[in-house]
């Protein structure tokens, strides 16, 4: 029996690693790219207008490039499939990027997708008076534990000297209930997202809603930007460039107004399940908060500039929560272009 | 047999966490993707003791949830054993019913019931209960005619006979698909923590899920791992104990 379970124990080893190396795609650069895998951070939804806007308007193929736009959720990690090779670009939020870079992940960031991070705190201003941030103290807030929304409310309350004994945090996940129930005063929201969805059936009950926005407080945590490796950019600087280049364009004309009904048309196609009536009101809150320049004509062409001073603000506020344990300079990683 | 237990446990974990750091250095991953092992070794020393209490209290729910699904599978196979109508009926409905993801029925669980430990002991219960009653269920419902002939034929059969002579007859049986059905138990416990609750080792995976924490998910799973291995252990020896007692 001993024999055999020392005959078996490496061949278990073998074989487990067999399949979990060759199930890992080709390592980015060691050959061509095509085609392209781009994992997306989350479902489709509106966030990835300009993702599906360059797939139906073949803003990929114009540029010579055949990309698979691949869904996320939430147990997809963009960063870790660049590394095992399965994509060769994603999409990361910067507390992921900072977390990855601090464990010697070889990411870049190319585009910031959001200028003003879209989470923010649902409330009825029926029952909760905010005004200013300090209307927070004794406040039932809901915060996903582990989540970036923690992170922001955390730095928030530091910077606004609220004792984390002054409110009373609720550990949010998918069910909204508690929140309808009244137990929960603030509710952590994506405000382009289902912000919309949940707004609309709180209004048709005459229930009026309100939004309390970190970014206008002065907490300024970057959300979603496009990365790919280090590697990547090295072997494979055109594919980069023209990837970047066709993103950005197509993230520009889905955001422009108008472009509207096409892009509820693009949007809903990958989103049956979101009624073009949310869409139009999705996609008006994504354009402020992708392009927050004054108008579009504008501040269109700004569209993914990379907010180095919201960047360090962030690794700040990771740093200062212990989430990561030492700084990691993250501009360094941070790929500017002309 | 303890011992036998953690060893098998210490050398399937051993396997996978030595695979998993081969994977890590043969394809020059970073510790974002597979943390090192001095990665984990630090997380162990720092988490452990916390981690340990969770890992007690999805347990504890798991052993309710696992006692529950015992007793209501034994009294229900018991109904069910019948060639009637009404012992159809459950065996149709158990079989239905186990079809069902548990994943997709959770959040509606969580709703009605919120998210304290009513939600993650009916999920725990009702992931081990279904495979537990249709095995019950066969057991049940297979005559041991050599034996149940005499006690016919002499018209002193009784219901409460029939239930003793079957589970007398297949008490191994019995002890080995109750035993089974432990880690079901621990399983859904879990998945319940997993999607909703807000206490237990699931919620703590989740939250280490949120962080990308890997380092945290490694030593979450060896005290999952270790606590499992010595609660079937105990129902084992439990059945072993009652098996002798039984048998004279």
């Amino acid at each position: 029996m001993k024999n055999f379970l020392k005959k078996l124990i490496p061949l278990a080893m073998v074989v487990f690693m067999v399949i979990a190396i060759s199930s890992c795609g080709q390592k980015n650069g060691s050959s061509s790219v095509d085609p392209i895998n781009y994992r997306l951070k989350w479902l489709f939804n509106i966030s990835s207008a300009g993702d599906l806007w360059a797939d139906v308007n073949g803003h990929f193929q114009r540029q010579g490039l055949t990309v698979n736009i691949k869904p996320g959720g939430p147990e997809r990690d963009a960063i870790r499939e660049l590394e095992l090779g399965r994509a060769h670009f994603g999409v990361a939020s910067a507390d992921q990027v900072i977390r990855a870079v601090s464990k010697g992940s070889p990411v870049v960031v190319l585009v910031q997708l959001f200028q003003i991070n879209p989470l923010q705190w649902i409330y009825r201003p029926q029952h909760v008076t905010i005004e200013s941030p300090e209307d927070l103290t004794s406040k039932n807030i809901g915060i996903t534990f582990g989540g970036n929304d923690e992170t922001i409310m955390r730095a928030l309350l530091s910077k606004y000297q609220i004792g984390e004994n002054e409110v009373n945090f609720f550990s949010v996940r998918y069910d909204y209930t508690p929140f309808y129930k009244g137990d929960v005063d603030l509710w952590p929201i994506y405000r382009n997202a289902q912000a919309v969805i949940i707004g609309k059936r709180l209004q048709e009950a005459n229930d009026p809603i309100a939004f309390f926005d970190p970014h206008s407080a002065g907490i300024r945590f970057v959300a979603n930007s496009v990365v790919t490796t280090q590697k990547m950019l090295k072997d494979h600087p055109e594919t980069v460039k023209k990837f970047t280049q066709a993103l950005v364009s197509a993230w520009i004309e889905a955001m422009d107004p108008t472009n509207t009904e096409k892009v509820i048309e693009a949007v809903h196609h990958f989103d049956p399940d979101t009624s073009p009536e949310i869409i139009v009101e999705q996609l008006k809150i994504t354009r402020d908060l992708t392009i927050p320049f004054g108008d579009f004509e504008k501040g269109g062409q700004f569209f993914g500039k990379i907010d180095l001073a919201a960047w360090k603000e962030t690794e700040n506020m990771m740093l200062n929560q212990q989430l990561i344990h030492a700084p990691v300079n993250i501009e360094q990683y941070l790929n500017v272009w002309d | 047999m303890l011992h036998r237990r953690l060893y098998q446990f210490f050398i399937v974990y051993g396997i996978g966490i030595c695979s998993l750091f081969s994977i890590k250095y043969i394809l020059n991953l970073s510790d974002y993707v597979i943390p090192s092992p001095i990665e984990v070794w630090l997380t162990a020393v720092d988490v452990f003791m916390r981690y340990s209490v969770n890992v007690l209290d999805t347990l504890s729910v798991a052993i309710i949830g696992h006692v529950l699904s015992i007793f209501m599978a034994i009294v229900v196979g018991i109904i069910a054993r019948l060639t009637t109508g009404i012992g159809t009926l459950i065996k149709i409905a158990a079989f239905n019913i186990q079809a069902y993801p548990i994943v997709a029925v959770a959040p509606i669980i969580f709703i009605l019931l919120g998210d304290g430990l009513a939600s993650r002991l009916l999920i725990a219960s009702m992931i081990c209960y279904f495979p537990l009653l249709l095995s019950i269920l066969g057991i049940l419902t297979q005559p041991v005619s050599d034996i149940e002939h005499f006690f016919q034929m002499t018209g002193r059969m009784t219901w409460q006979l029939e239930v003793k002579i079957r589970i007398f007859e297949n008490i191994s049986k019995l002890i080995m698909v109750i035993t089974g059905s432990a880690t079901l138990a621990m399983v859904g416990t879990i998945v319940a923590e997993f999607i909703a609750a807000n206490a237990g080792i699931g919620y703590t995976i989740r939250i280490a899920l949120y962080q990308s924490d890997l380092a945290k998910i490694l030593v979450a799973l060896f005290i999952i791992g270790i606590s499992t291995s010595i609660y079937l252990v105990c129902l084992e020896w439990m059945g072993h104990m009652l098996q002798k007692k039984w048998e004279g």
